[in-house]
Parts: structure tokens; C-alpha cells; sequence
């Protein structure tokens, strides 16, 4: 698309960490004559950004569901270990009942402990105090956090720029429609 | 967006600022409808394990933290089932009024917009 006239009055983000802005027409006229294409033309142009930016939008919410399921897995993992050190000092073992299989439980009994294993990924697990876990847990938390954030935003540049190329497909086709009823006013005149 | 009649009003960028706000709060709208359901799930669950804590009679309840069941004495699962229940409580009261508040301004936003090009926008769910 050629560069289009910008906005007079509003400040808009030319692009977002790598997702393009939808160029604001102001006047549907000047738009085709600046660009040098005619309606048909025009009209397949916006409507092939608009796949593109729909495409983007399925990552971005694909990423954003792995997102969501992690944060509560975080703070389960922050639960146990406030747990387990709850139960430091009391001279007590911490007794629970795991799944072994689907459906099939079995107890355990967990003696007082100032170290957990975490599961880091990658087949690879390793060993730290409650503390050092607990310290690990809550970054890894607002990590989490922190990116679910920026991509909640950059969906929502995302759905604006959506929005901004479907009204301008309707106004130029609607600009179309209203050029040819003219023609037809004129001719019949 | 509707296929008008090539009659209506112009686009200014102000108008295109007020139909991106709107599909922003109507995505937004939807997302809420999806946690106020689970909010509210969650809340009756909360609400029928006290009360099967209040008719069980053992001392040792099975406490879920994670993916374990801990051992845990009926004294401290029933703060606990308390304090969650308040939390819980409390976030489906925030949903809700973040709800409301978006319908507000959803509302407004049509006044606005339908005000101005009446039939040539569409701003329903379908």
C-alpha cells in the first residue's frame, strides 16, 4: 500500500514490536488517486492485510493461552513449597495422598526438608533451598505475568488496526457504490 | 460493518478512535462473561466444601495444595476455606463491576456513534 496521508489530529504508533499500523485514510477520494489504484484493486489489497493481521492474531492468542496456563501452574508450585515450610520446625512430616496413575493414589510422607527439586525443562531438575525455590518461583511468576501483559496490549494494537482496514474496505466500497449511482443519475438526466 | 448507501457521513480519525474503543470493550465485555462464569463456579464450589467440612465428622481433611492431597486438621482447612472464600468473593465482585462499567461505556459509545451515522453502522452483536 503506498504511504497514505497521516492522521492530522490523532497520534497514531507507526507499528508495534513488528505488527505494521493500518494507515488511517481521511478521505476515500484522495486515498485511490494517491495510491494509484483503482476500487477492485484497493479493496483486495486491504482485504489481504486484514488475512495478514488475522494470521498474527492467532499466534499472538496461541501464545497467550500457553501464558494463561502457566501462571497457575507457577502458584501451585508456590503453594507446596509455602506448605512444606510451614511445616519446618513443627517436628511433624507433611502426609499427602498422590496420584501414581490415573486414579490410583498413594500416600506419602514427606519428612521436614529445607530443599526442593525443581523442574526447570529441558529433562533437567535441580535442587534448591525453600528459599532460593521460593525466590525462583516468584520471578518466574512475574515473568509471566509481566509478558502477559505486553501481549494483551499488543492484541489490542492488533484488533485496533483490524478494525481500522475493515472500515476502510466498507468506505471505499461504499465510496464505490455511491460513484456509480451517481454515473447512473447523470446518465439517465 | 454495514454496507451503506454511499450517503453517509464522513470517517474522521476521531470516529475511527470511538469504533476501535468500542471493539475493545466488546472484546473485553466477552472475555469478562468467561471469568464471571468461572468466578461464580468457583465460588459455589468454595461454598459446598464448607459445608461438607461442616458435616463431616473426621479430624484429618485431605487438603488440596497443588497436585497433592495434604493432611491437614479440620481446624486449619476450615481458615482456609475461609479466607479463600473471601477472596474468591471478592474477585467476583471486581468482574462484576468492571462488567458494568464497560457496558456504561459501550453505551455511551453508541449514542455517539449511532448518533452520527444512524444506519450505516452496526454496533449489535450478531
Amino acid at each position: 500500500m503506498a504511504a497514505a496521508s497521516s492522521s492530522s489530529s490523532g497520534v497514531a504508533a507507526e507499528e508495534r514490536r513488528g505488527i505494521p499500523a493500518a494507515a488511517f485514510v481521511e478521505d476515500v477520494e484522495t486515498y485511490l488517486t494517491q495510491s494509484g489504484l483503482d476500487v477492485n484493486a484497493s479493496l483486495s489489497v486491504l482485504q489481504e492485510r486484514l488475512q495478514q493481521y488475522k494470521i498474527v492474531e492467532m499466534k499472538l492468542l496461541a501464545q497467550q493461552r500457553d501464558l494463561q496456563a502457566k501462571i497457575p501452574d507457577i502458584e501451585k508450585c508456590l503453594d507446596i513449597v509455602a506448605a512444606l515450610q510451614s511445616k519446618k520446625g513443627s517436628g511433624e512430616p507433611l502426609i499427602t495422598d498422590y496420584e501414581v496413575s490415573e486414579g490410583i493414589y498413594s500416600r506419602a510422607r514427606i519428612e521436614e526438608t529445607d530443599s526442593v527439586c525443581l523442574w526447570l525443562g529441558a529433562n533437567v531438575m535441580l535442587e534448591y533451598s525453600c528459599d532460593e525455590a521460593n525466590a525462583l518461583l516468584k520471578k518466574n511468576l512475574e515473568n509471566a505475568k509481566a509478558s502477559l501483559a505486553v501481549l494483551v496490549a499488543d492484541l489490542q494494537f492488533l484488533r485496533d488496526q483490524e478494525t481500522i482496514t475493515q472500515v476502510t474496505i466498507a468506505r471505499v466500497y461504499n465510496w464505490d457504490v455511491h460513484q456509480r449511482r451517481m454515473k447512473e443519475a447523470m446518465k439517465e438526466s | 460493518m454495514q454496507q451503506g448507501d454511499g450517503t453517509e457521513a464522513q470517517v474522521t480519525w476521531e470516529d475511527q478512535q470511538n469504533i476501535n474503543k468500542f471493539g475493545r470493550l466488546n472484546n473485553r465485555s466477552h472475555e469478562l462473561d468467561d471469568e464471571i462464569k468461572l468466578a461464580k463456579e468457583a465460588n459455589e464450589s468454595l461454598e459446598d466444601a464448607g459445608n461438607e467440612l461442616i458435616l463431616s465428622d473426621e479430624d484429618v481433611v485431605r487438603f488440596q495444595i497443588g497436585e497433592v492431597f495434604t493432611h491437614m486438621p479440620k481446624d486449619e482447612v476450615e481458615d482456609r476455606l475461609e479466607s479463600m472464600k473471601e477472596e474468591a468473593a471478592k474477585k467476583l465482585e471486581r468482574l462484576k463491576e468492571e462488567k458494568e462499567s464497560i457496558l456504561a461505556q459501550m453505551d455511551e459509545l453508541k449514542k455517539i456513534l449511532y448518533g452520527k451515522f444512524k444506519d450505516a453502522i452496526n454496533l449489535e452483536e450478531d
